[in-house]
């Protein structure tokens, strides 16, 4: 008897090690869990709930075959090889449209703004590069380029690397197509300090001014063979850089494409596909909440505690295995650790913040922030790009912005795009003296509901301090079972864990449903459909508060069958007034019922 | 030896043998990778005559990355802040190659203080300066050229001068006229806030006429 619960347990464990390998769908993993607690399993058993957008998850190799298939496809159309189809698709962020379109036109023009080939006729110098400089610059650039162009064929002992000056006997000089010379040390730091240090994936040739793009297998040279050389650093530099590459080039290519969004989750390389989500317009009927199907802290020291220890044991012997499990991590941590990589896929909060839509998650959120001094100093040092919402940081400089990410100008003082600025760039001293009177105004008014501001927010912060309590305590409870496992020898006890361990999770998930219609109770304006939202929010609210008492009482062998009773059923209705909380407000924003107190993106401007 | 010390070194030594350049590179102290730069201004511009000085710090990832450069020497230029001596050049941010040297990018800034691109300013009031009233633009650029620009010695009776009338000399550096200020000082506000206030509003040229005294009265007020 013993022993089959073990391996039951084991199971358990063995699916969620599954899940991180290969991404099966949710409802397979909750399906095989609920074998063993057939008391769950009424709820569970219902597919997809209405509030639930189809996605698929997607690992690094999955995106990078969805590239190549693009590559091929273009490759199919022009007769180019795979290396110039990927830099022109990467020239205009895979939008396959328009390279089509635009390679029609002029495909040798297409070829040159993508650093492919080299202008034809030798333009002069100073057209591609910079301002004003050409006259004086000219002289020095003659002399430096007198150099590149006899040495980069392999002429024994002559070569002189304009980098670093390096003049080694029988130093050989590598080269792009436009034969500008440098040693393939400088090749690879220029490249490492390009991919690791800007984030950049087209490295262009080092000579100034000159275009031309390295393709994939001149940097996979490079920096394979940097490594080797001593003085590049430590083993295996190179390869990790290159890496690195590769991920940029799928993080690019995500980037560029509407149905795709890159895990947030720290060091995870896991893509989501969500069609559904894909424009901006429909974020205000749905909120995208989406898993990449990875539990935990994707990193070398953590995959090896949280996957390792769990086959081995149960191959080994039936018997002692969740001692051994326990000390080595408590359950809390684990169920932090265990947890899945939820995020939403319309905006970049990085958790399910249902059942409030993005524009009001990120309001609230906001709202939060400006309280504190880091909010403080981003406010003061960084704004939001205004076409990718990238957050930038000014760093020096002018006011002429360029987003790393998007590549969009934009002014830093009045956030508009800079072609339109012109001359007429001193309009913004105007629109700066008037931003401060705003910012005066509404600083007053925030100040005379702050009050009302703070009923909400303490409700919002204490669900997610309770929350995480909730999982300390459980830790305590899981090791005092087990500890009377050992000394009553009560072996159902096993599976007893289990039905706490559901529960928490359950609170867990319900107190962070609670804490965000906080978030949206504070923005709904005042109505009929509010103090609807509000009864149901009460009734989950003091749903989750019974179990979490239920969780809290004290636990002897005596009363642990009728705890486990009450435990469960009470789960059950959780769940369930869950549900309700989810897919009323889902609907509402289907129907387009809820109306708040404050503007919007995307809804209609609230009354008065 | 490292990489980035031989090019460095060899960089310095081929500004010392190049005399026809006028380019000077010195040590700051016994690091090589904190360096000054010097260079005249260029001839037919407010900065003829001017010798001017720029601070110049060698990144770690140096010649991949751009090496950072600003002005010791004050310089009344739309690219370059009046305050802090930053640049704005493109080469000095994306439009970096790892084939540029410090030579040729004081060149550069030799260039740059020849063509200004008041279109991309670094210092807006400046720029504001520039676009309002190009010869007043030039008066403020040489008097600042004379002020920092000059070795000490050579002007030697003109700084006395300037020490006694050193109130004139504010005005002049903010590059304004001196009537105007006397106009709102008689009103009864402090010499150096009418200053600020007027070099704020660009109170200069055909702007004069644009901006009513009330304008500047309530901004003085504020």
């Amino acid at each position: 008897m013993s022993s089959d619960y073990e391996f039951s347990d084991e199971e358990v464990d063995n699916v969620f090690d599954d899940d991180d390998m290969d991404m099966q769908d949710q409802d397979s993993d909750a399906d095989s869990g609920m074998d063993i607690l057939d008391d769950f399993k009424p709820t569970t058993t219902t597919t997809r709930k209405a509030y639930d957008l189809p996605y698929e998850s997607l690992t690094q190799s999955a995106v990078e075959a969805l590239m190549a298939a693009d590559v091929e496809h273009i490759r199919g159309i022009f007769g180019v090889d795979a290396s110039t189809a990927s830099l022109l698709l990467r020239h205009l962020n895979w939008n396959k449209e328009k390279l089509i379109e635009k390679y029609m036109d002029g495909a040798s023009a297409m070829l040159v703004a993508a650093g492919v080939t080299m202008p034809e006729p030798e333009p002069a110098p100073s057209t591609t590069s910079t301002r004003g400089a050409g006259a004086i610059r000219r002289p020095t650039r003659k002399t430096k380029q007198a150099s590149p162009a006899p040495t980069s064929k392999k002429d024994d002992g002559a070569f002189v690397c304009p980098i670093c000056f390096d003049d080694t006997p029988g130093l050989t000089a590598l080269a792009l197509d436009c034969g500008h010379g440098a040693c393939g040390a400088c090749w690879g730091a220029y490249v490492r300090a390009k991919i690791r240090d800007e984030g950049e994936h087209a490295c262009r040739c080092m000579a100034e001014g000159c275009a031309l793009v390295a393709p994939d297998v001149f940097i996979k040279d490079v920096l394979l063979a940097s490594s080797e050389d001593d003085a590049m650093g430590e083993d295996g530099e190179g390869a990790a850089t290159y890496v690195r590459f590769q991920e940029l080039l799928v993080r690019h290519f995500v980037a560029c494409t509407n149905h795709l969004k890159f895990c947030p989750h720290p060091g995870c390389t896991n893509t989501v596909s969500c069609p559904g989500a894909a424009g901006r317009s429909v974020l205000t009927t749905i909120v995208p909440t989406v898993s990449c199907g990875v539990r935990g802290v994707v990193s070398s020291i953590s995959t090896s505690s949280t996957i390792a220890p769990s086959p081995a044991p149960a191959t080994v012997a039936g018997g002692k295995k969740p001692i051994s499990r326990t000390n080595s991590m408590s359950a809390s941590q684990e169920l932090a650790r265990g947890k899945e990589h939820k995020f939403c896929f319309g905006c970049p909060i990085d958790s399910d913040h249902r059942p409030v839509v993005c524009g009001v998650a990120a309001l609230w959120l906001k709202k939060c922030r400006d309280d504190s001094e880091t909010a403080n100093w981003i406010k003061s040092n960084t704004k939001e790009c205004a076409k990718c919402m990238s957050t930038i940081e000014k760093n020096g400089g002018c006011n002429h912005m360029t987003c790393k990410k998007c590549k969009h100008e934009f002014c830093w003082v009045c956030m508009g795009p800079w072609s339109e600025h012109g001359t007429a760039w001193y309009s913004c001293n105007r629109y700066d003296e008037k931003g401060g009177i705003d910012a005066r105004d509404s600083q007053s008014k925030s100040r005379a509901s702050l009050e009302r501001y703070l009923h909400y927010y303490n409700r919002w912060a204490n669900h997610e301090q309770s929350a995480k309590l909730a999982l300390d305590l459980f830790s305590k409870t899981e090791k005092k079972m087990e500890e009377m496992q050992v000394t009553s020898a009560l072996t159902w006890i096993e599976v007893g864990v289990q039905f706490m361990k559901k529960a928490v999770e359950e609170v867990d998930k319900c107190r962070m449903t609670l804490k965000w219609t906080y978030a949206m109770a504070y923005y709904l304006a005042k109505g009929n459909q509010k103090d609807l939202f509000e009864d149901n929010q009460r009734d989950l609210e003091k749903a989750v508060e019974d179990l979490s008492e239920l969780l809290e009482s004290p636990i002897e062998p005596e009363n642990i069958p009728t705890l486990r009773q009450k435990v469960t059923d009470k789960t059950v209705y959780v769940q369930k007034r869950n549900t309700i909380v989810l897919e009323d407000t889902a609907d509402g924003f289907l129907e387009d019922r809820w109306s708040w107190n404050v503007s919007v993106d995307g809804f209609d401007a609230p009354e008065e | 030896m490292d990489a980035r010390l031989r090019r460095v070194n060899k960089e310095i030594a081929d500004c010392k043998n190049d005399k026809t350049s006028n380019i000077r590179i010195d040590l700051v102290d016994s690091s090589p990778f904190h360096l000054k730069g010097s260079f005249p201004g260029p001839e037919d511009t407010p900065y003829q005559g001017g010798l001017f000085e720029v601070d110049i710090v060698i990144p770690d990832s140096y010649p991949f990355q751009p090496v950072k450069m600003k002005f010791i020497t004050k310089v009344y230029h739309p690219n370059v802040s009046s305050a802090s001596g930053a640049i704005c050049l493109d080469i000095l941010k994306d439009a970096w190659s790892p084939v540029l040297t410090l030579k040729s990018t004081l060149i550069s800034l030799q260039s740059l203080l020849c063509s200004p691109e008041p279109n991309d300013p670094q210092d807006a009031e400046v720029a504001k300066h520039y676009t309002t009233s190009k010869r007043s633009f030039e008066e403020t650029a040489i008097y600042w050229t004379k002020t920092y620009a000059m070795p000490r010695g050579g002007a030697g009776a003109e700084t006395a001068q300037a020490a006694k009338t050193d109130t004139r000399d504010e005005v002049a550096i903010a590059g304004l006229e001196a009537a105007h200020v006397d106009q709102f000082e008689a009103l009864g506000f402090p010499r150096g806030k009418v200053i600020d206030v007027l070099r704020r509003l660009n109170y200069r040229g055909a702007n004069v006429a644009k901006i009513t005294e009330d304008r500047v009265v309530e901004e003085l007020l504020k």
